[in-house]
């Protein structure tokens, strides 16, 4: 196949004009990089190359449509308006467009079925073989039970929270607290803390980790003898004689920057 | 097999005879029939359509689990589709792939190409001489998944929606065109079920063509026989699958020819990968650059001598 072959030469041929153009970048400026780099990574402009034959689409189209006698019951298409453009990267309204563009198709070829007499709704008695089978469908509903049985019982609980703070009970202000935690839709998560009433650099009774196996990971033992393990960490932060006056480490535009970040 | 032979040569024959003799006017019970007659007939016999559309739906080996599923959920859709073996993806696929199709006497063909295991290509055929399409398939949602909660009958002809923006240039038009000849099901095919409980929802958005299939459940009355509820009440749950097609190119030939549009827009897989690999070298290059220059600032301006350097030192 000649085609896909030269296709692929295309390919490579603008791979490689992008990849200078990376490196021009690189050693022009090393900030303009950083701010293009947040985008995606799309053409924003047109390729000038690119074959466009309008009239071979059009004469091809005028080869391989149906004879103009096909009536509308062959094609059962319909044509829906845009009310407005869609913006493709928000979810809801996307789904939404194609929704109401579906429920107006059918409503239209409803219509159109209806005036020609034709039956098209399918009655209560038929039935016949479905596109997903009924295990699935069961599951299905399964699933759907299960998250409307916890809603309920969220929605319950909310409601004696307020019944509760109503009727004036001491720990009202407690049970709004607790309301906003399950809100958040992590009411048993861990705490952070794992072991509370422990002084921070006991280690006695950790968490055995390899204990079963007897040996550690191999990128356990790596990090361990690139990076040290073990003793105590306090001495080797504090400063001695040489390293009081030295700066070098100290970062100026840091504490800066961060909060300037802040700011925004 | 003999028989035939004998039956076809014979047609032959008499297909040669009649180049050869005059026409003449048929002959009836009350004498000589019109020629006007005869002619009315045959318009007659144009004048009524049928859609024989036939898809052949396969993929390339090594293809992904879930773009195998996808394809499956298309063959579920397409009554009219024969599905065949996988197809080694060679340079030469394009002609294994067109005498696949003549040999299944298929009129067109969907074809899915897996690449590197994860990048899906769609090539839309119509197969003796038609088009053919090459889309780069995205967003690939199966109807397996459970979000997905509607169900529609196995065969039901589909609604076909198009978005209006599909009028607009002409290679939307032509695949407008050959999707409407390949996702619609033929009337009256054997396989199809003669109600509507589904609607496909063909839509151009972002330059994307993106796929739904909604069932379609309207109230019934029990008393109606007929079966007309309120179309005002009618609600649509998804079924699946989502997809999202990139046209890439269209082909005048099937599987090949001459090219009649090329996107402008598009950036293969590949070269979006490596970009971003490129762009994550980047970081630590910069690093190590701003390293060096620090040093080599510091080397430059040195700190003048603190007076109290001295002072902790015994």
């Amino acid at each position: 196949m000649a085609v896909s072959k030269k296709e692929s030469m295309l390919v490579n041929e603008d791979g490689m004009e992008e990849e200078s153009d990376m490196g021009d970048d690189l050693s022009d400026s090393e900030l303009e990089q950083e701010s293009d780099e947040e985008g995606d990574v799309e053409l924003t402009e047109p390729s000038k190359n690119a074959i466009y034959n309008k009239d071979g689409l059009l004469d091809k189209l005028g080869d391989m449509s149906w004879p103009e006698n096909a009536k509308w019951v062959d094609k059962l298409t319909v044509d829906i308006e845009q009310e407005q453009p869609v913006d493709v990267n928000d979810d809801l309204t996307r789904e939404l467009a194609f929704y109401t563009q579906a429920l107006n198709g059918t409503r239209m070829a409803f219509e159109k079925l209806q005036s020609m007499g034709l039956p098209f709704l399918r009655p209560e008695d038929y039935y016949a073989e479905m596109v997903k089978s009924d295990s699935h469908m069961e599951k299905n509903q399964k699933l759907k039970e299960r998250a409307k049985q916890k809603k309920e019982s969220i929605e319950s609980v909310k409601k004696w929270r307020k019944q509760r703070q109503q009727s004036g009970f001491a720990g009202g202000d407690k049970g709004s607290e607790l309301d906003s935690a399950f809100e958040d839709g992590k009411p048993f998560e861990k705490s952070s803390n794992k072991r509370t009433g422990v002084a921070p650099g006991d280690r006695t009774g950790g968490k055995a980790k390899y204990a079963g196996k007897g040996k550690k990971p191999k990128k356990r033992e790596i990090k361990d003898t690139k990076f040290g393990y073990g003793g105590r960490k306090g001495s080797k932060k504090q400063n001695v004689a040489e390293t009081t006056n030295d700066l070098r480490g100290f970062n100026k535009e840091d504490g800066f920057s961060r909060n300037k970040k802040k700011m925004m | 097999m003999a028989k035939k032979r004998k039956h076809s040569e014979a047609d032959a024959a008499s297909q040669k005879k009649e180049e050869v003799a005059p026409e003449r006017p048929k002959r009836t019970l009350l004498g000589w029939k019109g020629k006007k007659d005869d002619q009315v007939k045959e318009s007659d016999s144009t004048t009524v359509f049928r859609n024989k559309e036939k898809v052949l739906v396969t993929c390339s080996r090594r293809i992904n689990y879930r773009y195998r599923h996808l394809m499956l959920n298309v063959v579920d859709l397409l009554p009219h589709c024969k599905k065949d073996n996988k197809v080694e993806s060679k340079s030469s696929k394009g002609a294994t792939l067109n005498e696949l199709v003549e040999l299944k006497s298929c009129s067109s063909c969907l074809f899915f190409e897996c690449r590197k295991g994860k990048d899906l290509y769609m090539w839309m055929a119509k197969s003796p001489n038609g088009p053919s399409v090459k889309f780069l398939v995205n967003a690939v949602h199966t109807m397996e998944e459970l979000k997905l909660t509607g169900n529609h009958l196995k065969g039901s002809r589909p609604l076909l929606t198009f978005s209006s923006n599909f009028d607009k240039d002409p290679h939307w038009k032509l695949l407008k065109e050959m999707i409407t000849q390949i996702f619609g099901t033929p009337k009256e095919h054997r396989k199809s079920k003669p109600y509507h409980d589904h609607v496909f929802v063909f839509s151009i958005v972002d330059d994307h063509i993106w796929f739904r299939n909604y069932q379609i459940s309207v109230p019934h009355n029990e008393s109606d026989k007929i079966a007309r509820g309120g179309l005002d009440k009618m609600t649509l749950i998804e079924v699946g699958p989502r997809f999202c097609l990139n046209p890439i190119k269209i082909f005048a030939g099937s599987f090949g020819g001459p090219t009649l549009y090329e996107n402008p827009f598009y950036i293969s897989p590949n070269q979006i990968r490596s970009m971003q690999k490129k762009k994550k070298a980047g970081t630590f290059v910069k690093k190590v650059k701003a390293k060096t220059r620090r040093k080599i600032h510091e080397l430059e301006n040195p700190l003048e001598q603190d007076e109290f350097a001295e002072m902790w030192k015994e």
